[in-house]
């Protein structure tokens, strides 16, 4: 986006203004009538994520999806292990647009045209960073598993 | 499109247990999501659509509830999620600003206490004095359609606003055209016996229109009729006021029917008025007919004793009704030259006849008040100054980020205005103390009751006003002078201060001056009341007790009764321990009562009644000069031997002798005075003060009480120790004469000579405080401009130090700074001072309002604690280390 640089010099100049690592850009500061106050952001704050968040945010990983999409692609990657329903799914949508993990974004050029009707939604920076600090965590927890001897070593072939 | 199933039908209606923003961005996907599910169950068999089924609603039902949270959360946080619709009206973009607001204020909190605190007091002692301004002069008065009620007066050669003769009146009332009626009346208090102890009541004498035009009700009972208050037609009924009702006769709903014994007659009470009943100038406890107003002479034409009131004819204005009513005084005049030579008459409203003594007092304290809310604006416009240098920087980026020059000063006017609306808040909470406090102070002065004097509605919303018109005032400087700031420069950090600098100086100049001003208001103030406590009353008001009682007329109805009755009462009260002196006079200094007569010497050219000097008429008995400690300076005292049947004499006072026979002596000249024959003057005394201290010497005449029997006196009692100690001692004297004879209003003459004072007592001091606050709120004004030019100078001082000023120097150069702004304030300073002190000029006494004295005291005072404010930067500044100097940015 073409505000990003612009960004990161407004957030350089005044860092009590929009924060690190906010996924507001510079644009919709200027939109919200340049008083809209940016929280700042702190990952920490989101741990641990939910089952359904961290599978939302995996899900998100390699691009843009709309939310029934972000759904099939979570059951695809668990196997039918993690099965979210409707509510369940549009309510972590809405909770995660809130904290700004993830943002809406326009329909890509390639949707068909009953997709085109739907909502899309990316991975924001920051959910990116909580995803990241989410998953050290969980490296973390494993590791200490297995010093516990709990789980098995992965095969290295 | 695929045919709704049963499922489908359920399925939305039960989303509408979510909230109807999630069901509108999230319907229809959930919707066609849930259907999808649906049909791959169905696939598998009835069972499994029916477990998909029932888990679908499952999982609506656990989820709505964070659904709703999650909104409410989305609604009261400043995040505006990508979702949230943009600000697209004002109202949007102002509660963000009023957000961004009051998160900055929390954020400083030290400028935000001292700010709310300055802003607390400033607009609470201007709600305080305001609430006492409303209360007296813009609440509208308590009579229906008060606009058309007025005052008549007379008006006697050149002294206006006069009462009326009662035949005048009578005359006024037949012969006009611009009244709905009148009314009049005459206050006098009244005997009540027939109880358990005799008591004095207020009475008012009235005719039966007077409720008409006022339009006072009646509680119960009835209202006079017409011919009850004629003089030809009278009748002896009486009404009594609702609150002396429900006092002194209980609320007993039999009173109405029963008889009053009022001064020795029996009255049937007729009627209750209506309760908070008031009638300007002749609100009492019991009102009688007019034709019984116990004075021989109260009817005769040419005794202006009282008051009346009309009621225009809608449309009718008080110019109009002045001509009609003058046109009609000239007729009577040429039909009554002896009595009415130069009498005429003019209409005043209400409103004006009772506020109007009071009005340049009040509006005096709200503009002294006012300049200290002005100068705590100063103040704290100064504070956002120092403040927006170190915020130009946040200006700088969003300016920079493209928000217009328009949008900052409003975003910055939005902070200033909740800034000040919180300090009005608190300053609510100080003028709730501070009005109980001014009703103490000058309540008694105010012709309003203590409780009008409220934070109502109007009183409430002006303090609203004042808060917010405070924050665009001290908040639109510093706004435009950060968005004026160069975006080059301060983006590179570099402080554009000289503007700023500028701005500072200007408004600590302001400061100063304003105050100047307002210590020279408080300067003239105490002075004029440093001369009023110097006035001698002359005579000693130490150790006096005064009372006051009246005969009733129908039991002492001969002037032999009177004297009798008087001579006794003199003796009996000599008679108690403790009591050096005592003596009888018909009114007692400071007591508000007098009569003046139109006095003539014989041998001067004679005058017409109206032209001719006024004289301060008393009847004394013997014993009334040296009980008051009034000194004989020619001639003798009034003495035991001038009876009624001795030759008639009189003392007058040095004033009258001097200005009536310039070097003559006074003794053997006649006068005559108050329908009396000539008189002799047999002695000259000392000038006394009689209603007021700072009222121009009156021309006083004494005549013995025998010769003037007057069923009304004063009694005067000089005492060994405290003199109102003997009030129970004084009363059982006269009791002893008179068993059903009432005695009101002991006082120590002490306390009515502080009285006297007591407005003006009131006024200096709340004067004193607000320049007082408006002296210390400048100062550290002062203070807080020049510390803060040393902190920016700082590099310059090290400079000048490096190259050997030495840290003298460096302090004359700070206090030289202080001192030209200081200079250009006080010139500034007298210049206001000059005009506003002229608005006092109605206040003061034995002081001219540009009084030179007052002016210099002020200005040494003033310049004397600023420069004092500049020493202490000055003195940091020059122990400035160099190289540390140097270093710093």
């Amino acid at each position: 986006m073409g505000d990003e640089k612009g960004t990161r010099e407004a957030r350089r100049a005044c860092p009590d203004l929009i924060p690190a690592g906010s996924s507001l850009s510079l644009a919709h500061y200027i939109r919200n009538g340049y008083s809209a106050l940016v929280p700042k952001l702190d990952p920490a704050a989101h741990l641990p994520l939910t089952p359904v968040v961290l599978h939302i945010l995996l899900a998100l990983v390699d691009g843009e999806r709309h939310g029934y999409a972000i759904a099939q692609e979570v059951e695809a990657l668990t196997d039918g292990q993690v099965r979210m329903g409707p509510g369940t799914l549009y309510g972590s949508i809405q909770r995660m647009l809130t904290a700004s993990l993830i943002d809406e974004v326009s329909a890509p050029k390639h949707a068909s045209s009953d997709d085109e009707r739907r909502r899309y939604y990316r991975m924001t920076p920051f959910g990116r960073r909580v995803l990241e600090l989410e998953l050290d965590r969980l490296v973390d927890v494993v590791r200490l598993a297995r010093a516990k001897k709990l789980v098995r070593e992965p095969r290295t072939t | 499109m695929r045919r709704l199933t049963a499922f489908d039908r359920i399925y939305a209606a039960a989303m509408l247990i979510f909230p109807r923003a999630f069901r509108s961005r999230f319907g229809r996907e959930m919707r066609d999501m849930a259907q999808d599910r649906m049909a791959e169950a169905r696939l598998r068999g009835r069972a499994a659509a029916f477990i998909e089924s029932t888990r679908l609603l499952a999982d609506i039902a656990a989820t709505a509830p964070s659904a709703w949270t999650i909104l409410r959360r989305e609604r009261t946080s400043y995040v505006a999620p990508a979702t949230v619709p943009y600000p697209r009206d004002h109202m949007d973009v102002l509660t963000q600003d009023l957000r961004f607001a009051f998160r900055g204020l929390l954020r400083r909190p030290a400028f935000t206490i001292v700010a709310v605190l300055t802003l607390a007091l400033g607009i609470g002692a201007t709600t305080a004095i305001f609430s006492v301004v409303n209360a007296v002069l813009i609440r509208a008065l308590p009579y229906p359609d008060p606009d058309r009620l007025v005052m008549l007066w007379s008006v006697q050669g050149s002294q206006h606003g006069q009462p009326v003769a009662y035949l005048d009146y009578h005359d006024w009332r037949a012969r006009t055209h611009s009244f709905v009626d009148m009314g009049v009346m005459r206050g006098q208090s009244l005997n009540l016996t027939g109880g358990d102890a005799p008591d004095r009541v207020t009475g008012s004498f009235v005719s039966a229109s007077l409720f008409r035009v006022t339009g006072t009700k009646m509680a119960r009972g009835r209202s006079f009729t017409d011919a009850e208050t004629e003089l030809a037609s009278k009748a002896p009924v009486a009404i009594v006021q609702y609150e002396t009702w429900r006092t002194r006769f209980a609320g007993d709903s039999s009173l109405v029917g029963k008889s009053l014994i009022l001064n020795g007659t029996a009255f049937t009470v007729v009627g209750v008025t209506a309760p908070n009943s008031q009638i300007p100038y002749g609100a009492a406890d019991v009102y009688l007919p007019m034709p019984y107003y116990p004075n021989a002479h109260g009817f005769d034409r040419g005794v202006t004793s009282a008051y009346a009131v009309g009621r225009l004819k809608p449309g009718v204005t008080l110019e109009a009704a002045t001509r009609d009513i003058a046109a009609v005084a000239k007729q009577i005049e040429a039909a009554y030259p002896e009595t009415n030579r130069g009498v005429s008459a003019e209409v005043e409203s209400v409103k004006e006849a009772l506020v109007g003594r009071v009005r340049d007092s009040l509006y005096i304290m709200l503009g002294a008040v006012g300049l200290v809310l002005l100068i705590a604006c100063a103040n704290i416009a100064n504070l956002q100054l120092a403040r927006s240098a170190s915020r130009s920087r946040e200006l700088s980026v969003r300016a920079a980020l493209g928000a217009g020059r328009g949008r900052i000063v409003q975003q910055l006017l939005t902070e200033s205005v909740v800034l000040s609306v919180v300090g009005g808040i608190a300053g609510i909470g100080i003028a709730l103390a501070l009005t109980k406090l001014l009703v103490t102070l000058v309540g008694g002065a105010l012709p309003v009751e203590p409780t009008d004097i409220r934070l109502d509605g109007p009183v409430l919303l002006f303090a609203l006003g004042v808060s917010v018109a405070t924050g665009l005032l001290f908040g639109v400087a510093p706004a435009l002078q950060a968005s004026r700031a160069d975006l080059n420069d301060t983006l590179r950090s570099r402080v554009a201060t000289f503007a700023s600098r500028r701005t500072r100086n200007l408004l600590v100049v302001v400061q100063l001056a304003l105050s100047l001003a307002l210590l020279a208001c408080a300067g003239l103030l105490t002075r004029s009341l440093i001369a009023l406590q110097g006035v001698d009353p002359g005579f000693d008001g130490r150790n006096l007790l005064t009372a006051q009682f009246r005969l009733p007329a129908a039991k002492y109805d001969t002037p032999e009764k009177i004297a009798t009755m008087f001579a006794q009462t003199a003796a009996e009260l000599r008679s108690i321990p403790g009591v050096q002196a005592a003596a009888l006079v018909r009114a007692s200094p400071f007591s508000q009562n007098g009569e003046s007569y139109p006095v003539s010497a014989e041998g001067k050219p004679e005058t017409f009644a109206t032209d001719a000097p006024s004289m301060l008429l008393n009847a004394v008995t013997p014993g009334y000069f040296s009980t008051m400690r009034i000194p004989v300076l020619a001639g003798r005292d009034i003495g035991e031997t001038d009876r009624a049947d001795a030759a008639l004499v009189i003392v007058v006072n040095k004033s009258y002798a001097e200005e009536t026979w310039p070097g003559e002596p006074a003794i053997g000249k006649r006068v005559k005075v108050g329908g009396d024959g000539w008189r002799t003057v047999v002695g000259v005394v000392g000038d006394a003060k009689h209603y007021t201290l700072n009222e121009h010497q009156l021309l006083q005449g004494y005549v013995p009480h025998a010769q003037r029997p007057q069923i009304f006196t004063s009694i005067v009692v000089r005492t060994i120790g405290n003199p109102l100690a003997l009030s129970k001692a004084v009363r059982e004297a006269i009791w002893r004469v008179d068993r059903d004879q009432p005695v009101w209003r002991f006082r120590a003459m002490e306390q009515d000579l502080s009285a006297v004072v007591q407005t003006k007592r009131a006024m200096m001091l709340l004067t004193g405080l607000f320049a007082t606050a408006a002296l210390i709120v400048a100062v550290v004004g002062v203070y807080g401009v020049l510390s803060y030019t040393m902190t920016q100078r700082t590099q310059e001082v090290g400079i000048r130090i490096a190259l050997g000023a030495d840290g003298r120097a460096v302090t004359r150069m700070v206090v030289g700074e202080g001192a030209r702004i200081i200079g250009i304030a006080v010139v500034i300073g007298l210049a206001i001072s000059a005009g506003a002190t002229r608005l006092l000029r109605s206040q003061l006494f034995g002081i001219q309002p540009n009084d030179l004295t007052t002016f210099a005291i002020v200005t040494v005072a003033l310049s004397t604690v600023a420069i004092a404010a500049c020493y202490l930067p000055a003195r940091r500044a020059s122990r400035v280390d160099p190289m540390v100097a140097l270093r710093s940015d």
